[in-house]
């Protein structure tokens, strides 16, 4: 069994902002269901008749498994499986090598696993399990993307790590995956920002690489912004977090997993409400990118357009402000 | 009933200490002071006035503020290449994102006072770590308005006002409103303020309405307290901590008083046959109609009533309220007619404030020293009649540069389809474009009062 200096060495111990987040998204959501149990004996579940989820089809196969394949068996911290994602799993193991794992350079290598993912990947609410279900199932929560992107790099023998924060989303997102359901709206509002976004990070060359894989380019496009590409980061350009929660972590840590697990218990349909919504915005977005003449062409007038030129601001010290 | 003149004769007599003056902002005083009615002056003459007005600003930003004068030199526009009123539009528009772009601490200081334009005052700030309240503060001291707005999307905006451009923001916003409820506003009234005291705070929902005080003898405060960033934090974004707690506790049991003292306050004017007025945050005057209505109570005022709203129509967490249902609602409730119900566009970015016509509640541009834009997808000012992205040049901004793109979509139209007034409109819808947060200052008090109503 793991010590308890192991586990807060892993990370799997929230820290004190992730702690005091999912303490707080805890709370509002059951403030959320027992002021609202009405609302959820009906929202809970789907009509008959009503529109149903259908998951889409995974877009890629499933690369076989050779026992001889190379793997990164280093305990190094960054390098060594975590929570939810063990790169020993065969199914990240043969997909790191179809990818390339030990062919290309680490860069290489990491803009290649960013792009499966990012393209290939679609967000679905559900329940967190291990890294292999994610990849042959082909969706899962960004931090589920995250999850299988950071445990290729680490079959890779690249570091990777988490970035989490809080933000508030922007209108397009809130309008596709909170409004659609009145009781994800209530908590969404009554915590004022959902309790965590995040993107993965990998180590190459003495930097922290950003990699903003959770959301596809067509969910992007629905909300009209630019598409994130490899290295970077979505915070401070068309995202702000809230200040002061911004957290790295080796590991997503204990108790989010049994978040997103009560929650698929107590309000099913309210989590299909939104995964419904998911797949309409990709399908808007999907024609968007069409239109456009492609998803190159869609991202460099979405770059143009949100690129407005902002002033450049080099603080410079002033003798009118006085520091005593 | 009061002839026009006589009307906003009176008006200035109450207000004219916020007015500005020939020899400080000559341009202004000619484009704003000076025209009575400042939505009916001939095309012509206002297009001169804006030119003078908006160039002069232009020049004074260019000459005083470092950051701005080097975005012009990127831009390659200098004050010379600005001969006419089409040139305007080179005038280099900076994002409203940028004001969202500040640091922490003593760092916070030195931002706001790069941003600013103009000479500073000495201004101490006395903390180790000052908190963003403690350089708001400490700013306010030496003089300077500190003002923000928008902590929806997890960041306020923040915008320095010397004395000169706050006292234009609330002279613009009273020149913009009396003479659209033309004949009902007098000074021997009585006023709500449906905002925060804005003698108490500088969130700018409720800050420019300073002048309410002057403009209005007898005038109430619906929020009666002092807000800060720290509070909206603990209200709105969620902060947990016991200190929160109790804040949120306090802030709950106020606000359930208030809906109660404001229906007081209605009843006792009624009975006295008094002239009133309610301006500010239509979720507040929302939650009194639905109390009333709970009650099976209403009100007649008629004529003697009036509403003005401004900051965003999200009414409730489940619907947003058409401007005209609320209208209906108010003349159903209240008993005060449509023509007296009107909604004001404004935002702490700007010192102008687009202001619905009675006729046909149209938002009526400032257009002799202010002027809207609607830029398309590449930043270009599109045509009058399409959807675009709101921008605008602001001829009152003296300390910051108030030539600004918003994350705001509108249609710029013309003229009013429904009234005589010749200058141009923004049709009453206004959403956000893709990819901006949500905001709104109504926004901001709606959900830090949904969060004290426990709704």
């Amino acid at each position: 069994m793991m010590s308890f200096h192991e586990m807060k060495d892993k990370d799997y111990i929230p820290q004190k902002t992730q702690l005091m987040m999912m303490i707080g998204g805890g709370f509002g959501l059951a403030k959320t269901l027992l002021l609202n149990l009405s609302d959820l004996k009906k929202l809970r579940i789907i009509p008959p008749n009503s529109e149903r989820y259908i998951r889409p089809t995974r877009p890629y196969d499933l690369p076989s498994f050779e026992s001889s394949m190379k793997l990164c068996v280093s305990e190094e911290k960054y390098l060594r499986p975590t929570l939810h994602c063990d790169h020993h799993e065969p199914e990240v193991i043969a997909l790191a090598h179809q990818l390339g794992a030990y062919k290309k350079t680490d860069k290489e290598f990491a803009e290649d696993a960013f792009h499966f993912v990012k393209e290939n990947m679609t967000l679905e609410i559900i329940a967190f399990n291990p890294v292999s279900e994610t990849i042959k199932r082909g969706t899962g929560t960004c931090i589920h993307l995250i999850s299988v992107f950071i445990a290729l790099c680490r079959a890779a023998g690249i570091k990777a790590r988490y970035k989490m924060f809080a933000m508030n989303m922007i209108k397009a997102w809130y309008d596709a995956v909170v409004d659609v359901d009145p009781l994800v709206k209530k908590w969404y509002d009554s915590m004022g920002y959902f309790m965590i976004e995040g993107e993965g990070e990998i180590y190459i060359d003495g930097e922290w690489i950003v990699a903003h894989v959770g959301p596809k380019a067509e969910r992007q496009a629905a909300a009209g912004i630019p598409i994130t590409k490899f290295g970077e980061d979505s915070l401070g350009r068309w995202f702000f977090a809230i200040p002061g929660s911004i957290m790295v972590m080796e590991s997503i840590p204990f108790g989010l997993a049994g978040a997103i697990r009560g929650l698929s218990k107590i309000a099913p349909g309210s989590m299909e409400r939104v995964n419904i919504s998911i797949q309409k915005q990709i399908a808007s977005g999907k024609k968007i990118i069409a239109d456009a003449g492609g998803v190159e062409a869609y991202d460099k007038n979405a770059r143009e357009k949100m690129e407005i030129k902002q002033p450049t601001l080099q603080l410079q010290t002033k003798d009118e402000i006085v520091f005593s | 009933m009061i002839d026009f003149n006589t009307y906003m004769d009176n008006l200035h007599k109450n207000i004219s200490s916020y007015a500005p003056q020939k020899t400080e902002q000559p341009e202004l005083y000619e484009s704003l002071f000076k025209p009575k009615d400042i939505y009916r002056i001939p095309l012509d003459e206002a297009e001169k006035m804006q030119l003078k007005t908006i160039k002069a600003a232009f020049i004074h930003h260019y000459n005083n503020n470092p950051f701005y004068h080097n975005f012009c030199k990127e831009h390659s526009i200098t004050p010379e290449d600005i001969k006419t009123n089409d040139d305007l539009t080179k005038i280099p528009l900076i994002p409203d994102k940028f004001f969202k772009d500040y640091p922490e601490g003593k760092e916070y200081a030195t931002w706001i006072a790069n941003i600013y334009t103009g000479e500073l005052p000495k201004i101490v700030i006395k903390q180790k770590k000052p908190t963003y309240d403690d350089v708001i503060d400490a700013f306010h001291e030496a003089g300077i308005y500190v003002t923000y707005s928008s902590g929806t999307g997890g960041r306020h905006t923040f915008i320095p006002r010397d004395k000169t451009t706050f006292l234009n923001a609330e002279y613009t916003l009273a020149k913009s409103l009396v003479p659209m409820i033309y004949p009902l506003w007098k000074h021997d009234s009585y006023g709500y303020l449906l905002m925060p005291n804005p003698k108490l705070n500088f969130i700018f929902a409720g800050k420019a309405l300073e002048i309410y005080f002057d403009a209005v003898k007898n005038v109430e405060v619906a929020i009666d307290r002092k807000i800060n960033t720290e509070l909206i934090e603990m209200t709105m974004h969620g902060k947990k901590g016991l200190k929160s707690k109790i804040v949120r506790h306090i802030a709950s049991k106020g606000a359930k008083n208030m809906i109660d003292d404001i229906i007081d306050w209605l009843e006792v004017r009624d009975k006295a046959n008094d002239t009133i007025t309610l301006v500010g945050a239509p979720y507040i005057l929302y939650a009194v109609m639905e109390k009333l209505k709970q009650q099976g109570r209403s009100f007649n005022f008629g004529e003697r009533g009036g509403v003005a709203t401004g900051g965003g129509w999200k009414i409730h967490e489940h619907k947003r309220m058409p401007v005209s249902d609320f209208r209906k609602e108010v003349k159903d409730v209240l008993g005060i007619p449509e023509k007296f119900c009107l909604d004001i566009y404004g935002m702490v970015e700007g010192n102008g404030w687009l202001t619905q016509c009675p006729e046909g509640h149209y938002l009526h541009a400032p257009y002799s020293f202010y002027k809207p834009l609607v830029l398309d997808e590449e930043f270009k000012p599109a045509e009058y009649g399409e959807w675009g992205q709101y921008a605008f040049l602001d001829g009152a901004a003296r300390s910051y540069p108030g030539f600004i793109v918003t994350g705001d979509k509108v249609r710029l139209l013309k003229r009013c389809p429904v009234c005589d007034r010749p200058g141009p409109v923004l049709e009453p819808e206004v959403k956000r474009v893709k990819g901006a947060d949500v905001r709104g200052c109504a926004e901001e008090v709606r959900r830090m009062l949904t969060s004290d109503l426990g709704d």
